[in-house]
């Protein structure tokens, strides 16, 4: 295949092959219990140095309960996945956990552009579906994709793509790099305790996230047993022998939403909008990271069983999520 | 109801404008916030019943339940409701490279003459000097693969550049055949630019051309806040202001707390003209 042209950025490394080996030899492809606590996965499965992809955000059915225990134990040099995203970027940047971004859409915001000028950050350039396509590709257990899309960006040329000329029909196209990140975080609606689960609604890559992600941990609303699962396999998004580790965490999108279960907090997104573009950052991370040492107690002592109620009140709709 | 407003603002008038090009014979991806997806809302709660759009989040064709929390434009349950069908990015992403979005309708930070978007950073990329924002998001695919892309932004000289600082998103490139040059499919592109004062489409030379001019403007206050000179049409269209119907959907159900509308400068009838109320 012939370069017509290369984005000139550092990528995370492509190989197919060694992922096939890693499936083979770390995979969980028996059935056993993978339930542990936010505490115990993010020791065991979070490593300095990952290259961390999560799916959603902070405030859309993502993994915001793993995002805080992330940054309750000071992860270092972590390589972040920034697609689809507002806050939950700049909180890992600013609270020191990340050093290099890919970027597709993120909540920039003065903390990050700090740490760029500071070189404490090194960031990339993708967009969102080309992230998305990054992660299928390496789902698919392939070296690359072609895309019609992100060709004369300057983004590009802050990429690891590359224009190629497509051999079938000689001309240009976008190629980009498979990605298979080192770690995933995935909120999911209802899982069995080996990781079998159920991601109701629209989203964004969950299930190319635990296809593609050497270690995978999911926080699920629900813990349901595997005849649930069994009684509507149709309803699977995520199987088992992708996941590492199942942990349980009610209102664990909390400030954000969880469709059918709770709405977002009103009042928790706008807090944390404000602390990232105007705000005091370190004061949101004292109070709603540092302050306690576990989800539950953050539920307990900052969120409140009040909030909780209001949430789940206010989120009327049903239709289409709880089966 | 279609009574032509007395007092709106520039926000509620371009929304508005946006609106009234949205069909329900087309297929839309929509941005995921902002004059967009307001005027998405509002096409399909004044004129366009049926109309089907995509947000990124791989929704098809919702019918939403208005209004919306602060962000809650994607994913959450109100954004989504009664859907066709929900799926995810990557399958909204193939949905538009098959071509079957006619058109995608995106707010731009910095426009240039070329149709050419910026969403990343004013100001100097290199070394994280400029004033940098959040990246293309799904805008880059949307101005990619949709067959026409409609622009929103302000009429600002700062926003209508020669050359954007950085393109984010691609609308013409430097010119014919760039886009085809760098991979994208032929026929596709940049077709209007909307502001609060004026509409632009784009000349065979793929170059910005001032088509229409809304009625509390002049085309010399338009150009004066250009940073070049674009062409422009020989007869230009009256862009019409806000009916009271379209302002009472929008207020009461769209932007309920004036996340959207809530800047820009407001426009009154006064002794049977348009002009700013500052004046």
């Amino acid at each position: 295949m012939r370069i017509l042209q290369e984005g000139r950025s550092e990528y995370l490394k492509v190989d197919p092959d060694g992922y096939r080996a890693f499936v083979r030899d770390h995979k969980p492809h028996q059935m056993v219990s993978k339930l542990m606590t936010h505490k115990e996965a993010v020791e065991k499965l979070v490593r300095d140095g990952d290259y961390l992809a999560y799916d959603c955000n902070y405030f859309m059915r993502g993994p915001a309960s793993l995002l805080r225990e992330i940054i309750r134990q000071k992860k270092r040099r972590i390589w972040l996945c920034g697609k689809f995203t507002y806050v939950a970027c700049a909180l890992m940047v600013e609270s020191g956990c990340v050093d290099r971004l890919d970027i597709g859409f993120i909540g920039f915001g003065p903390w990050i552009s700090r740490a760029v000028r500071e070189k404490k950050c090194t960031i990339y350039e993708y967009s969102n579906a080309i992230m998305t396509l990054r992660l299928k590709a390496g789902a698919m257990g392939l070296p690359f994709l072609p895309a019609r899309s992100f060709g004369g960006t300057d983004g590009f040329n802050h990429s690891g793509c590359k224009l190629v000329e497509d051999p079938y029909t000689k001309q240009p196209i976008i190629v980009v790099p498979a990605l298979n990140p080192d770690v995933s975080i995935v909120h999911v609606n209802q899982a069995d305790e080996y990781g079998n689960a159920r991601v109701f609604g629209t989203g964004i890559t969950h299930q190319e996230c635990a296809l593609a992600s050497k270690r995978v941990i999911l926080q699920a609303e629900e813990i349901v047993s595997t005849d649930e699962i069994r009684r509507d396999p149709g309803r699977t998004s995520i199987p088992h022998f992708t996941v590492d580790a199942v942990v349980h965490a009610p209102y664990g999108a909390y400030p954000g939403t969880v469709p059918g279960y709770y709405a977002s907090d009103p009042a928790g997104v706008v807090e944390a909008m404000g602390a990232m573009f105007a705000g005091d950052f370190r004061a949101y991370l004292d109070k709603h990271v540092y302050s306690v040492s576990s989800h539950d107690e953050y539920l307990e002592k900052v969120v409140g069983a009040s909030k909780l109620a209001e949430i789940c009140r206010r989120e009327t709709i049903r239709e289409g999520y709880r089966i | 109801m279609s009574t032509p407003a007395a007092n709106f603002n520039e926000r509620e008038h371009v929304i508005c404008q946006v609106a009234r090009m949205i069909d329900e014979r087309y297929i839309y991806w929509v941005g995921a916030g902002g004059e967009p997806m307001s005027s998405a809302l509002l096409a399909k709660q004044v004129h366009a019943p049926n109309l089907q759009y995509l947000t990124e989040d791989g929704v098809v064709g919702p019918e939403p339940l208005l209004p919306f929390d602060p962000l809650m434009t994607l994913v959450a349950s109100r954004a989504v409701y009664r859907a066709l069908q929900w799926s995810t990015m990557n399958y909204a992403s193939d949905v538009a490279h098959l071509g079957y979005v006619d058109y995608g309708i995106l707010a731009t930070l910095q426009v240039d003459r070329y149709g050419n978007v910026n969403s990343t950073v004013v100001g100097k990329y290199e070394g994280g000097e400029g004033r940098r924002f959040g990246g293309p998001g799904g805008a880059d695919t949307i101005a990619a693969v949709s067959w026409r892309t409609i622009l929103v932004t302000d009429q600002q000289k700062r926003k209508f550049v020669d050359r954007v600082d950085f393109i984010s998103s691609p609308g013409f490139l430097d010119g014919p055949g760039a886009r085809e040059r760098a991979g994208l499919p032929p026929g596709t592109g940049p077709w209007r630019v909307y502001t609060p004062w004026a509409m632009f489409g784009y000349d065979t030379d793929c170059q910005l051309m001032l088509q229409g001019i809304s009625p509390f403007v002049t085309v010399d206050q338009v150009l004066a806040e250009m940073s070049f000179k674009p062409k422009i049409a020989p007869k230009l269209e009256r862009l019409e202001v806000p009916t009271e119907e379209e302002l009472l959907v929008l207020r009461t159900k769209i932007d309920v707390a004036g996340q959207v509308t809530d800047r820009g400068r407001w426009i009154e009838l006064r002794d049977g003209k348009y002009v700013f109320s500052d004046t």
